[in-house]
């Protein structure tokens, strides 16, 4: 043991670290980092205007840096980090729905106590001190930091290039979030419980992530995506490890993008968390542990691809048909749009089961329609209020249509793009996947995608129905006018969500020229 | 001594936390199942660095223990305040949220 | 707009497309206008109350004139160069395959599109009146304006992507159209069941475009059917079943029709324009326009005429049992579709056929529908015709148009109907002796129910109730009924004469003459006599049935003798208990089976969905339990695949 420690250590390599290359990265973390700063040293009434303008400035610089990376294709950090045209792709697209989301976070009109986030996440709930507090009007600033951390581990997730470094990208990811669901204004009881199931699942499912890389570890001995797909050409021996390696990591990340089984939390905590930060995970999580999931699964396990196909197979149709099927009962139009998620994640696996280049393409651009629809309906949501807070029952959305046109017009169009109806950017998703499943050969799997859909079209058209075609409640509740924030956020992802629909090609055109990862 | 007893020993490390996290009711006793679970994954990276030569894994181990650490300070904070809340620390009586 | 010249290089087609240049370069205004009408009226509202009627009618008159000028210009050239392309972008690119956003102006899309404009045209001036009051009527304009322009997508499209959109457009507005009323709980259950059974058969439409895009790598029209005949018969059958199951749900067809007679709930225009004249005959496009698919797979095409021949009997007796005016006329449509789906299956000798019978079919339904509108507005919404009667005095205009309506759709000569119901009568004569008869006993059938209607409403005693005042409606309404009358009655030989129609349209659909054993005015004779039996049925039944009620007690065998061999008794026997019998039959299939199926579904989807949602149970550690079972589920697949 110690002639092996003083041989690997005697030479101990200085790493060569790119800045460029992770430019983006550091912007986020550095402001994150700073915004924790900020909370220490500044006075109360200081600290958010300097946390908006931290928050927005980095996403904005990290934004522009990842445009300026564009071309970059490169394994950077000794192998931590690989950056290369879908990585670059997938950042982009999770700063960018970060900042949309980020905007609902910052709204602070709609509700009358204040945002969206419980002024002291410790205060007990109903005590006088909670009430004091909201009377005195503080705001929690906490949560731009924990967001910030939250999208440095999304942008880092699809760029890793080892399975430590993954793992890592993981919980720097989540664990914000834990605590992030648990700071909603309203309800808080609900708020707590969910990030309490949220916490207690998701460490088990880092756990099973982790035992995964141990396996895969022990197998390969390394954890770089490209060292283990080396291991994987030459090395036919030991498929246990290769396999239950597989199916853990896999599994990890199935977690997150929230496929059934591994599902139940979704609905829970897309209840329970404050609705912004709900569009938030909704949208940036997804796109970001799918990324990951290609990149494990292309980029290391290319090799036994027809292994974790067929299971991906499985996994597709159950989260298709479970989130379909179950959304179409439901009664809480959070939870309903959660299993929508979980349906919409199933759609997604088909362009991962089609294992093929034009299947990654395809599975972009569904994340990209879903991404900004699924942001754009759950700011819609934070609106329609009532004196106890959100009115997210159905049955009060009843009549919609009637009192607010637009806002149920918008809303509309982003259940229509759910739907995959023609001419919004969800058919341009749904066409690229399937075709993509169906040049592959899984002619089944698409078919069944294609009836999941139509059932899944009931529920959203059945919201649509209930908003226009119903009469409103006399004590319905009422729609609220944002600030400045919120209505950017809406505009901005109702024009995404259009113009993906009717001039998708320099979309398409930009996921083609991004090519393929780099090994 | 065979390393691969280690890995023997956790496997079973791993499957007694996850059994854990299933049949525990306190949410504290739950986090440390979790915890023997990621501390069982550390087993298995040491054990397959001796074996294949390699420090990685032992590198690994200290990542992961204080990504351990970080997770109990989320998650101590977490149970915290639903304790407060609802004066109980299990995991079964958060419920509201369901169907 | 401005790549509006640009030219698509198209692939290999029967006849090369031509540019679009003159009046063709604004072939994308004809959907453009109703568009913008639709999208300015319902962003606009209740603040268009004013003018929002005239504008949303200008938009289809407007495209309607386009329309008429580009067929005079098409008339001006020679055959092949009748078809004309108009390349706007490409709306993706996908590796090799490639989807453009391109509009197709050929003959058949031409046909169509004058009747879309023309009959829409006429429609939209007449729901000015009827809507008049309406307090949504801005809403029904910018809908019907939606309507116009999504169905002249749909017969526009050059590839089958577009015209899916278009397809899915149409019923998109059909479903907003029929639930208009949606305070009423019927309208609303109504556009549920249409929006229902669509989504289902647009599943088929889809499959059947992945299919086409998998057989092929295409979609575009010109490229598919140049494709064809290297293509293996097998695969054609399942696309033309999968087109078929789509035209089935568009167009009421057999076994999916229940949903256009519960359409009936929506505004009587939109019953004239959506169901009866042209949506539901998009079913009849698709098969004509896929003309090639069909011709190489004839199994398909027994389909397409199976279909259409159990529809064509099973709309007509329908419509026989129904009392509701708008109900007996959707069987009606039912039934006449079929006879225009049965026509298209058979293949060259039919597809001009069916379309001509399209285009009068277009013509005389709608006056029969506006009729009916005529008749509901000036009762106060009355559909029930048992409490009709002798409304010919107070309605003359209507009663006129009506009438002649009337005749051409039991293809009395010079009407309409009779040349386009005998020809395609000859071309199933042609083909087989049994779709042959169908086809008659169909039109004797048809005869038999309009009589009913025509003489229930019309003539006889006045049924309605002593506050009822009914009355002419307004021109506004009347004019477009008189002038779509007039089409009826001439508009069948204009398009007859010198066979203008079939050569018209053969460089598209192809065209065959049919050939009879007997002569074909022999087969018109036995045509007419077969009509005339069905409208002496109907008046025997339905004409001389109110005996006076005042006729003194004594003189009942007196009546018994008048009732004479081919009266009541015959009719019972022979006629009437077979008749409802068979229409029990239906309505229990109707009701039971299809509904059913249809109903079934959803209630069993629904109970899934309950019973998997317990599984949430809310307890984390269940959740962890489940991921578990996920585990042992992706390690039992990862067995499976290795084993």
């Amino acid at each position: 043991m110690s002639a092996l420690l003083a041989a690997d250590l005697a030479p101990f390599p200085v790493p060569s670290i790119e800045y460029s290359a992770i430019s983006p990265l550091i912007a986020i973390f550095g402001a994150a980092v700073l915004g924790v700063l900020v909370e220490a040293l500044l006075p109360r009434t200081a600290r958010r205007p300097v946390q908006l303008v931290l928050t927005f400035g980095a996403l904005a610089v990290a934004f522009g840096l990842v445009i300026w990376q564009r071309d970059t294709r490169a394994t950077v950090l000794e192998g931590a980090v690989t950056i290369d045209g879908p990585t670059l792709f997938l950042q982009g697209t999770i700063i960018a729905l970060a900042f949309v989301a980020a905007l609902v976070m910052a709204e602070r009109r709609v509700d009358v106590a204040g945002d969206d986030f419980a002024p002291r996440a410790s205060a007990l709930p109903g005590s006088d001190y909670e009430r004091d507090l909201t009377r005195l009007g503080w705001l929690q600033t906490e949560v731009w930091p924990l967001l910030l951390f939250s999208i440095g581990g999304m942008v880092l997730f699809p760029a890793s290039g080892d399975l430590l470094t993954m793992f890592i990208a993981l919980e720097v990811l989540s664990l914000p979030l834990y605590l992030l669901t648990g700071m909603a204004r309203r309800r808080r009881l609900l708020s707590q419980e969910a990030s309490l199931k949220y916490f207690v699942l998701g460490a088990f499912s880092s756990a099973l992530f982790l035992y995964g890389v141990a396996l895969l570890y022990g197998f390969a001995g390394t954890v770089s995506l490209s060292g283990i797909a080396e291991a994987l050409t030459d090395d036919a021996q030991q498929y246990g490890l290769v396999l239950g390696g597989t199916a853990l990591v896999a599994i990890g990340l199935l977690f997150k993008i929230g496929a059934s089984p591994f599902h139940q939390w979704t609905p829970d905590v897309y209840q329970g968390a404050p609705t912004s930060v709900t569009g938030f995970m909704a949208a940036c999580t997804k796109v970001a542990a799918f990324g990951a999931l290609l990149k494990v699964l292309f980029v290391a396990l290319g090799g036994v691809r027809w292994d974790w196909a067929p299971m991906l197979w499985v996994i597709a149709v159950l989260t298709m048909v479970v989130g379909s099927i179950v959304a179409i009962t439901q009664t809480d139009m959070k939870r309903m749009l959660a299993y929508s998620a979980v349906a919409q994640a199933g759609f997604v696996l088909v362009g991962v089961v089609a294992a093929s280049p034009d299947g990654m393409a395809g599975t972009l651009v569904y994340l990209v329609a879903y991404g900004f629809a699924s942001v754009g309906a759950f700011a819609v949501v934070t609106l329609v209020r009532d004196a106890t807070g959100e009115a997210t029952h159905l049955s009060q959305w009843a009549g919609l249509g009637k009192r607010s046109p637009l806002v149920a017009g918008v809303f509309a169009l982003f259940l229509l793009a759910f739907a995959g109806i023609p001419l919004t950017s969800g058919f341009i998703g749904k066409f690229a996947v399937f075709t993509a499943g169906v040049a592959s050969g899984a002619v089944a799997l698409v078919v069944i995608a294609v009836v999941a859909s139509a059932i899944a079209a009931f529920f959203y058209i059945r919201v649509i129905l209930l908003m226009f075609f119903h009469d409103p409640a006399p004590d319905g509740p009422a729609v609220v006018v944002p600030s400045s924030m919120t209505t950017i956020a809406i505009a901005v992802t109702v024009a995404v969500t259009i113009v993906v629909g009717v001039i998708p090609q320099p979309l398409l055109a930009l996921i083609s020229d991004a090519g393929v990862f780099v090994r | 001594m065979n390393p691969e007893n280690y890995l023997v020993l956790s496997t079973v490390l791993f499957s007694l936390g996850a059994v854990g996290v299933l049949v525990r009711r306190n949410a504290i006793v739950v986090f440390m199942c979790v915890e023997l679970m990621l501390n069982a994954c550390n087993l298995a990276f040491v054990t397959f660095a001796r074996m294949h030569g390699t420090l990685d894994g032992q590198v690994i181990a200290f990542f992961v223990m204080v990504v351990a650490a970080a997770e109990v300070v989320v998650g101590l904070a977490i149970v915290m305040t639903i304790f407060r809340t609802r004066r109980s620390a299990s995991v079964d009586e958060a419920n509201l949220l369901k169907y | 707009m401005t790549s509006l010249a640009t030219v698509a290089a198209q692939g290999a087609d029967l006849v090369a497309p031509a540019a679009p240049d003159g009046v063709f370069s604004l072939v994308w205004l004809l959907i453009a206008l109703p568009l913008a009408g639709a999208a300015i009226l319902l962003v606009v509202g209740r603040r268009a109350d004013r003018w929002g009627h005239l504008l949303g009618t200008l938009m289809p008159v407007a495209s309607f004139i386009i329309a008429l000028v580009m067929f005079a210009q098409l008339l001006g050239r020679p055959d092949e160069q009748r078809s004309v392309v108009q390349h706007l972008y490409d709306w993706m690119v996908v590796g090799t395959f490639r989807i453009p956003i391109a509009f197709q102006l050929d003959q058949l899309s031409m046909t169509f599109v004058l009747l879309i404009t023309g009959v829409g045209s006429l429609i939209h001036i007449y729901s000015i009146g009827y809507m008049r009051g309406d307090p949504g009527r801005v809403r029904f304009f910018g809908e019907l304006n939606l309507f116009v322009a999504a169905m002249l997508l749909l017969v526009l499209a050059d590839n089958y992507l577009l015209l899916y959109f278009g397809w899915e457009g149409v019923g998109l507005a059909s479903y907003l159209l029929i639930g208009f009323w949606f305070a009423k709980p019927v309208a609303a259950v109504a556009g549920n069941k249409a929006f229902v059974m669509n989504r289902v058969g647009d599943m088929g439409m889809s499959i059947a475009v992945m299919l086409l895009f998998v057989t092929f790598g295409a979609v575009g029209f010109g490229d598919v059917f140049a494709a064809v005949p290297q293509a293996d018969e097998t695969t054609l059958t399942w696309i033309g079943l999968a087109l078929l199951f789509g035209a089935c749900a568009k167009s009421a067809q057999f076994p999916l029709q229940a949903w256009l007679l519960d359409a009936m709930e929506g505004p009587t225009p939109v019953s004239a324009l959506i169901h009866a004249a042209t949506m539901v005959t998009a079913g009849v496009y698709l098969v004509a326009r896929s003309n090639p698919i069909f011709d190489a797979a004839p199994a398909a095409a027994t389909a397409v005429v199976v279909v259409g021949a159990i529809t064509l009997l099973m709309g007509a007796i329908i419509g026989c049992a129904k009392d509701d005016i708008k109900k007996s006329l959707a069987g009606s449509t039912m039934s006449q579709i079929g006879y225009m789906v049965l026509a298209a299956g058979l293949g060259p000798v039919g597809y001009a056929f069916a379309l001509f019978h399209l285009l009068t079919h277009g013509f005389f339904k709608a006056t029969l529908f506006l009729g009916a509108g005529s008749v509901m507005h000036g009762m106060r919404d009355e559909v029930d015709m048992r409490r009709y009667g002798a409304l010919r005095t107070v309605m003359m205009l209507t009663f006129v148009g009506f009438g002649a309506a009337y005749l051409a759709i039991l293809g009395i000569p010079p009407f309409s109907g009779f040349f386009s119901k005998d020809k395609i009568i000859e071309a199933a004569f042609s083909q087989g002796i049994v779709i042959g008869l169908v086809t008659l006993v169909g039109a004797g059938i048809t005869a038999f129910y309009m009589t009913r209607m025509i003489i229930m409403t019309f003539f006889g005693k006045a049924r309605w109730d002593d506050d009822q005042h009914p009355h002419e409606s307004p021109p506004v309404m009347t004019v477009p009924i008189l002038v779509l009358a007039l089409a009826s009655t001439v508009g069948g030989i204009a398009l007859a004469w010198n066979s203008s129609i079939e050569s018209w349209l053969a460089p598209v659909v192809g065209f065959s003459e049919p050939h009879l054993a007997i002569p074909n005015w022999g087969l018109s004779l036995i045509t007419l006599v077969v009509v005339l039996v069905g409208a002496f049925l109907g008046w025997a039944q339905y004409g001389r049935a109110p005996v006076p009620v005042t006729a003194p007690r004594g003189a009942w065998p007196t009546r018994a003798a008048r009732a004479d061999l081919y009266g009541d008794a015959l009719n019972e026997s022979l006629f009437m208990r077979p008749g409802q019998w068979l229409t029990r039959v239906l309505v229990f299939v109707e009701n039971r089976l299809v509904d059913g199926l249809v109903n079934g579904t959803a209630a069993t989807i629904g109970g899934i969905s309950g019973r998997t949602r317990r599984w949430q149970t809310g307890f984390v550690r269940s959740y962890a339990l489940s991921m578990l079972g996920g585990v042992v589920l992706v390690g039992a697949t990862f067995l499976l695949v290795r084993l």
